[in-house]
């Protein structure tokens, strides 16, 4: 086991230092730069003061240099600074992975919430009318984009209710009437659109489990079908179903941009998108290097997860 | 991609508005009875109402203004420091020398626009490169340490003037400066790098200097951990991504015309939204009180849901058209015929039908009012000439005789940009030019492409769609001297426009001292639109509208989200208005 974990963390890092060198080169193949973007439109600079203003940014100092003064700052926990707010990366990024979190959290609990129950439901009554429901709603989840469903949302809450969720987050331990005001919806939007795929996975995975030998088995012991559901079946079709919410949670983790921009929740999706429109390399280059870390460590953790829902596994 | 919400987003707020009950009820009304208040959606008719029922000039708001409230506008900020980028909004917390009156924009005061002295009270051109301006005494810098509310005085316009000169931002207006010099206390003396007798509208608004204290800039994390400066308010929760709230500044030292003390609101809260369909709800659950519609659809949309609104529509100045520009220094675009035939071959009409159903005015070389037309009237075709009246016949011939019967292969880049609508107008574009046997070829950029292209960084092969280069006022100087002037760069003169009898009429109108230059002016536009070294087509108007409960001066330069903000120095709000609290941004 530990010589696994210490074989997955060194892999971990080598993906990580080649993540670096992939975005630190393709941030700046991208036409444009943090000045150009930042012109107003009247603004009229001759080419001096560009590149004047170019080389404050430090963008002008050779290529290899600026990955080193880059990567050995990460490598002591400094992102550097924002190319356009000025302020430090690692700043900016936590502020938005509060509010990405909390959203990612209550996505999922929406998800599972739906997904689970119906999930179930679905594959013990295989065939049956609450089978064919729960997998209509579940296609229509999955074929509903939530840009639309966002927008169609918002603009129904302001003509029916004139409210919209309220602007301003606030962390639940702060202030938990207000930050669910304004993230259960999003959540429910975003959280939709996940149970419909949980829901498929659990139902899939369940069925595959309900036919093996062992249910079988059980079932001829006189075991009652609840207990052969709940005590034996369900820990072992939950493995696919984790691996799925995993993924899910790493992706949710990485922004939501589009539910971001509508309902105005500046999380780390639209801080991603503003950052790569503004060419704000330090800020594009610090997110993917972190999201890279997150999504080593989340798979490291599930995987790891694996051992404990079914004893069977052996990590070598 | 916010072009593509932006258009779902319409699609979607009228298929809601086809469903809502008031609104069947409202067409149904409007379909029966003439003078109903509901509009029947035929954009013409829409088109009428809106001019007899808001017209141009706002109706003057009811005196005497009312003290508190909590004002709300969408804008853009990313970073409140203006050593680190040009954003109108900071005009809220930092001042220039002079600003423009809110009122100065409509058409019939186009040609008088009026200045507002804010931080200069007086000033005086001792030779056209030498100006001296005396600034007002008693000005106090926000009582925030490190500052600590001590006066402004010559020594911070010396001191702001030298640090913002050469920064991206401020150039069009500052590199123009050359030395400055402290005179007294409250005086300043400019000596610029080139004559110009109109020198002073070249410190007015937020594209030139603000006034900063060196304290502040010095200080650990600057400005943008320092907010401090002289205006109405004073920056008091900065919300990356969210949003920002500005309070009142208690020691303004502005008032209005009667004496009492601005401004009237005791804060601002900013959210910084970045999807229309987020503006418009937040505008109807009366969350936003001032904003900008882009679209004659979403006005509409909005109007069916907010029937109280108060709607500013007034024609654009020159922002926001829709035009092409082209590789100058290439065949066949350096033969004026061809130029000429290819402004020809375009129906503005149908581009305005196209782009906001209609709702658009004629555009030329640069805007109207600096070349004298002051009315909407005076936007005609007979004002522009030949070369912008639709004939695919002439402009065949004009091709012919260049040399090209056949007309010739181009291609057009373009590009998604917030608040246009590039995609519908490049394959309007391409349809004419095919028409007269020019076969376009449509190349979308990525935006960041595009934007180093319009901005002269990168050049394009052939043709690029685009809005005209822009200045940031009424300035003669930013619109027409500083793009057609062959000296400057591309970066300024985007087409590299190298014209010797141009270039004589802009230097002759420079070194006017005032008398000739309406003669001058109107000279170089006949020689413009003759040479059509852009083509240029329409402009839709600016719809900026307001909840009822808000008194604001519309704004000039509330064509753009996050310049409405700029009014909230002089807006007040009724006691109708919603109570709301300002201790943090966040309530």
């Amino acid at each position: 086991m530990r010589t696994y974990v210490v074989r997955r963390a060194l892999n971990g890092l080598l993906v990580l230092w080649l993540v670096s060198i992939v975005i630190f080169s393709l941030v700046r193949i991208l036409p444009g730069d943090a000045v150009i973007m930042q012109l107003d439109q009247a603004a009229a600079p001759t080419p001096e003061i560009l590149s004047r203003a170019r080389q404050e940014l430090g963008l002008e100092r050779p290529f290899l240099a600026q990955y080193r003064t880059w990567i050995t700052g990460a490598v002591h926990g400094d992102l550097g600074r924002s190319l356009i707010t000025r302020r430090p990366v690692t700043n900016e990024l936590l502020k938005r992975i509060n509010l990405t979190s909390h959203l990612a959290v209550m996505s999922i609990i929406v998800a599972l919430l739906i997904a689970l129950p119906i999930g179930v439901l679905s594959a013990v009554k295989q065939d049956t009318a609450s089978d064919y429901v729960a997998r209509f709603f579940a296609v229509l989840g999955l074929s509903l984009p939530d840009f639309w469903l966002a927008t169609v949302v918002i603009t129904f809450l302001a003509i029916w209710v004139q409210w919209i969720p309220p602007i301003g987050f606030a962390p639940l331990w702060e202030d938990p009437a207000r930050c669910l005001g304004q993230l259960l919806i999003p959540a429910l939007i975003i959280g939709a659109r996940l149970a419909a795929v949980s829901m498929r996975m659990t139902r899939s995975s369940l069925l595959e489990v309900l036919h093996q030998d062992y249910i079988r088995t059980a079932r001829a012991k006189g075991a009652r079908e609840r207990a052969v559901i709940v005590r034996h079946a369900l820990k072992n079709a939950f493995i696919p179903v984790v691996t799925v919410i995993g993924q899910q949670f790493s992706v949710l983790l990485g922004g939501t941009v589009i539910v971001e921009f509508i309902f105005l929740q500046p999380g780390v999706g639209s801080l991603m998108l503003d950052a790569v429109l503004l060419r704000d390399y330090t800020l594009i280059q610090g997110a993917v290097l972190f999201f890279a870390t997150v999504i080593v460590v989340t798979n490291l953790l599930v995987d790891l997860s694996y051992a404990w829902l079914d004893p069977r596994i052996r990590y070598r | 991609m916010k072009a593509v919400l932006s258009s779902l987003t319409c699609h979607i707020a009228l298929i809601v508005l086809a469903w809502h009950p008031s609104a069947a009820a409202a067409q149904e009304k409007a379909a029966t009875q003439g003078d109903a208040p509901g509009f029947a959606y035929a954009a013409p008719a829409f088109i009428k109402e809106l001019d007899t029922r808001f017209p141009a000039q706002p109706p003057m708001p009811p005196s005497p203004p009312r003290y508190g409230g909590v004002l709300h506008f969408p804008a853009t900020v990313r970073a409140f420091d203006p050593t680190a980028g040009y954003r109108p909004e900071l005009a809220l917390v930092w001042d220039t020398l002079t600003e423009w009156e809110a009122t100065w924009y409509f058409p019939e005061v186009q040609r008088t626009p009026v200045i507002r002295k804010t931080l200069a009270t007086s000033w005086e051109m001792v030779t056209p490169s030498t100006w001296i301006f005396k600034l007002r005494q008693g000005v106090k810098f926000h009582n925030r340490p490190p500052v600590n509310g001590r006066e402004m005085t010559a020594e911070d316009v010396k001191y702001s003037y030298e640090l913002l000169k050469d920064k991206a931002q401020y150039s069009t207006r500052a590199a123009l400066v050359k030395a400055i010099q402290v005179v007294d206390k409250y005086t300043v003396k400019f000596e610029l790098s080139m004559p110009d007798p109109k020198f002073y509208l070249n410190v007015v608004d937020s594209l030139s200097p603000v006034i900063v204290p060196r304290e502040a800039v010095e200080a650990p994390g600057g400005l943008a951990e320092n907010p401090i400066g002289t205006g109405a308010f004073m920056l008091k929760e900065f919300a990356p991504g969210e949003g920002a709230l500005l309070v009142r500044n208690p020691s303004y030292y502005l008032k209005d015309h009667d004496g009492r003390q601005l401004p009237y609101v005791d804060a601002v809260r900013l959210f910084f939204t970045k999807d229309p369909a987020t503006d418009t709800a937040l505008f109807r659950a009366r969350q936003l009180d001032v904003m900008r519609v882009s679209t004659l659809d979403v006005l509409y949309a909005l109007m069916k849901t907010v029937p109280d609104m108060q709607l500013y529509r007034v024609p654009s100045f020159g922002w926001g058209d829709y035009g092409v520009s082209m590789a100058l220094d290439k065949t066949p675009y350096n033969d004026v015929r061809v130029r000429q035939a290819l402004s020809m071959a375009i129906n503005r009409e149908v581009v305005a039908e196209v782009i906001n159903r209609g709702d658009a005015a004629l555009y030329g070389p640069f805007p109207w009012a600096l070349a004298g037309y002051t009315k909407r009237a005076d936007y005609t075709y007979a004002n522009l000439g030949p070369n912008y009246e639709y004939s695919a016949k002439k402009a065949k011939e004009l091709l012919a005789a260049a040399g090209y019967p056949n007309g010739f292969d181009m291609e057009l880049e373009w590009a998604e940009f917030q608040g246009w609508t590039f995609n519908e107008f490049v394959q309007l574009v391409a349809r004419f030019f095919g028409d007269v046997g020019v076969r376009v070829k449509l190349k979308q950029l990525e935006t960041s492409t595009w934007i180093a292209k319009a901005a002269g960084v990168q050049p394009f092969p052939h043709t690029l769609a685009a809005f005209s280069p822009i200045g940031a006022g009424p300035s003669f100087m930013d619109w027409v001297y500083l793009r057609y002037h062959s000296s400057f760069p591309r970066t300024i003169n985007r087409e590299g426009i190298s014209d010797p009898k141009l270039d004589d009429l802009l230097t002759t109108w420079r070194l006017d001292p005032g008398e000739k230059r309406p003669a001058l002016q109107r000279a170089i536009w006949d020689h413009l639109r003759k040479n059509v070294y852009r083509i240029t087509t329409i402009v839709p108007p600016h719809y900026r509208i307001a909840q009822a409960y808000v008194h604001a001066g519309a704004n000039p330069y509330c064509w753009f989200p996050g310049y409405c903000s700029y009014e909230a120095k002089t807006a007040w709000m009724t006691e109708k208005a919603p109570s709301r609290k300002f201790e943090k941004f966040a309530q």
